[in-house]
């Protein structure tokens, strides 16, 4: 088998990128803050959603050429029209890139905060983590079944990433690799500095108790409310890059398998640690890659096993083993002692 | 609408109704008794429907012996879920979210290691060989046997359950440990014996709700996946501890599903792949609303005030 490791590389690093906006997100949410985000898949389809609607109807109308129907008739066209100017005009391109970046992080921060009203109000804790998970299945069947939004189950394709023009396919692939890990590195940054805030003490205070947290006047549901808002809106954020990476927008890749990726790498890395949710973004990048090889290796030797269905079942058992053994993952949530406000003084 | 749409859908939001019945009263049970919030539920049903299907390949084409190893062999799978990872969860005091997760994982396990055993031996969307004939029929409708026979079924398990819970110690046991654990535990109540019975009842009563549905359509992997979103609702109509609320809840989310969907296709034209988004809006409407469910505390297992 020829393995060209430059681009291996390249596509590993920028999947690592991706997986750790999606596994910082959920860190901050469940991690940090407490709330069970069964519907991670929801919120980073928002962003590739976005990514879709943006390619197929502004990137036009940012090159002059707007008003062709994206399915339909019109489908060839109006994808050979996507790739032209993503491939020929670099500042429409990137304008277009940038703009859906906005509108995926504004609408994550609107659907978390509009999911956290719904689901924070319920009864008993766990109901919230029932919403969500139904929540997101049921968000895709309804994307799938209105057509306009991405052509229904056949989805669309042509959604470059903003660095298709560049001619040498390596440093194209590298650039959007850098702008990923950029991403995640801000990302993490962000992350790290809320949770050592007040801000962050505060929520870690309503993960570990919310009714004495309540009882000491602090504004529970408003401060999950807003966690939930940050964490969506940078799943949404790594749903743009999910799609763009793939160049192909479609419900099937939203599913609850996505969820599940994500929740290994949260529980496997370390609960409520942001290295750890690197460690395990690194490890289920690294595993998935694996897996695919293997698959492709075996079906070459003419195997009658389906591959995909015994990942499923490693990630399910992984799940199990690291909640039975070792709950707070590899790297666990270290304890964070503030000095004094009287020994910071000089 | 025209008078035959409306019987046909009639007819079978009764016997879907029945069938959610069934495997509603199962999650209602481990959420009240053993307070797990159990996904794989799904998958106890998808188990039920292949037991069944293989047996009916293999061995008989006589409803009860089908129905029966169907009860088995979900029932089996039931109490290893709960002897091999729910019990040693549990002991080591994970939280609600982690046996939430838990309980996602073995169904994904089952779920896959089923597909494995489909994709190898080409079973997919099979329907379970049994006999049909037709036993009523009008201009309007047509009933055949799989109707007189699942929506009794359905209701005589039903009855039983009902009679268990009400009249036999096991039946108080149950209802003890869904009012207050710990004060059961306290009483000498024995608390591995009771759970692992009702693990077995759960999953039996699911495995024969499966065995039903694969006679009723065609059975794939995903079947239990599926149709567990439209349980959990029924089972959350009837605020999750409520015996007469699950069944009356099956039977409201039966009746939106197939007939109120009907009128709303007919009337307003709505699409029928809104369907799967009726369940989820019974959900959210009645945690919001009304989480005590449809008959509040008055049938609930466990007859306490909030919390």
């Amino acid at each position: 088998m020829n393995i060209d490791y430059v681009a291996t590389a390249l596509a590993l690093l920028t999947v690592f990128g991706i997986s750790a906006l999606m596994a910082l997100s959920l860190n901050l949410e469940y991690g940090v803050a407490g709330v069970p985000n069964f519907g991670q898949a929801m919120f980073v389809s928002i962003g590739a959603y976005t990514a879709g609607v943006t390619y197929t109807r502004l990137l036009p109308w940012l090159g002059g050429r707007a008003g062709l129907d994206p399915c339909g008739d019109t489908l060839t066209k109006a994808l050979a029209l996507r790739t032209e100017l993503t491939t020929l005009f670099p500042t429409v391109g990137f304008l277009n890139f940038g703009l859906t970046v906005l509108i995926a992080l504004l609408l994550g921060g609107l659907a978390g905060y509009l999911a956290s009203y719904a689901a924070l109000r319920v009864w008993e804790e766990w109901y919230l983590g029932l919403i969500l998970l139904v929540g997101s299945e049921v968000v895709r069947i309804l994307a799938q079944g209105y057509p306009p939004l991405l052509c229904g189950s056949n989805g669309l394709s042509g959604i470059g990433q903003p660095f298709v023009w560049v001619h040498n396919a390596t440093w194209s692939a590298a650039l959007f690799a850098l702008l990923a890990l950029l991403l995640a590195g801000a990302a993490y940054l962000l992350c790290e500095r809320l949770v050592r805030s007040p801000y962050g003490r505060l929520l870690k205070a309503i993960r570990e108790n919310d009714r004495v947290t309540l009882g000491l006047g602090k504004p529970v549901q408003r401060r999950r409310a807003q966690v939930m808002a940050i964490g969506s809106a940078i799943a949404a954020l790594s749903g743009v890059l999910f799609a763009v990476n793939l160049g192909f927008v479609s419900t099937n890749d939203y599913t609850v398998a996505l969820t599940l990726d994500v929740w290994v790498m949260v529980v496997l890395g370390g609960v409520g640690n942001g290295r750890g949710a690197l460690l395990g973004a690194l490890i289920v990048t690294v595993l998935n890659r694996l897996t695919a090889i293997a698959a492709i290796a075996l079906n070459a030797m003419g195997s009658q096993f389906e591959f995909n269905y015994v990942r499923y079942i490693l990630f399910a058992a992984i799940l199990l083993l690291m909640l039975r053994y070792r709950r707070q993952g590899l790297l666990p949530e270290r304890a964070r002692t503030t000095i004094a406000h009287d020994e910071l003084r000089p | 609408m025209p008078a035959s749409v409306v019987f046909d859908s009639l007819v079978r939001s009764i016997q879907v109704g029945s069938l959610y019945a069934l495997m509603a009263l199962g999650l209602t049970l481990t959420l009240a008794v053993v307070r797990l919030p159990n996904f794989a539920h799904a998958e106890l049903i998808t188990v039920g429907g292949y037991v069944a299907l293989l047996s009916s390949l293999w061995l008989t084409h006589s409803l009860f012996v089908i129905l029966g190893l169907a009860f088995i062999g979900s029932a089996l799978v039931a109490w290893l879920m709960h002897r091999a990872v729910y019990r040693p969860l549990a002991r080591r005091n994970l939280s609600t979210y982690g046996m939430l997760l838990a309980s996602f994982s073995v169904g994904l396990i089952l779920r896959y290691i089923i597909f494995l055993l489909v994709d190898r031996y080409g079973l997919f969307d099979k329907h379970i060989a049994v006999p049909v004939e037709i036993w009523y029929r009008t201009p309007d409708v047509i009933l055949t046997n799989l109707f007189f026979w699942s929506v009794p079924t359905a209701v005589a398990l039903m009855i039983v359950l009902s009679l268990v819970l009400r009249g036999t110690s096991l039946g108080r046991q149950m209802r003890a440990l869904a009012d207050n654990g710990i004060l059961a535990r306290v009483t000498g109540i024995p608390v591995d014996q009771v759970h692992d019975l009702t693990w077995l009842v759960v999953g039996g009563l699911a495995g024969v709700g499966g065995a039903l549905w694969g006679m009723y359509t065609s059975l794939n992997p995903l079947t239990g996946w599926l149709t567990i979103l439209s349980v959990f609702a029924a089972s959350v109509l009837g605020g999750m501890t409520s015996f007469t609320g699950t069944i009356l809840g099956a039977y409201v989310v039966s009746f939106s599903e197939n007939l109120l969907m009907q009128w709303l296709n007919f009337r307003f034209g709505l699409d029928f792949t809104f369907k799967a988004a009726v369940p989820f809006v019974i959900i959210i409407l009645v945690l919001l609303l009304r989480p005590a469910g449809l008959t509040g505390f008055a049938g609930s297992l466990r007859k306490l005030s909030r919390r």
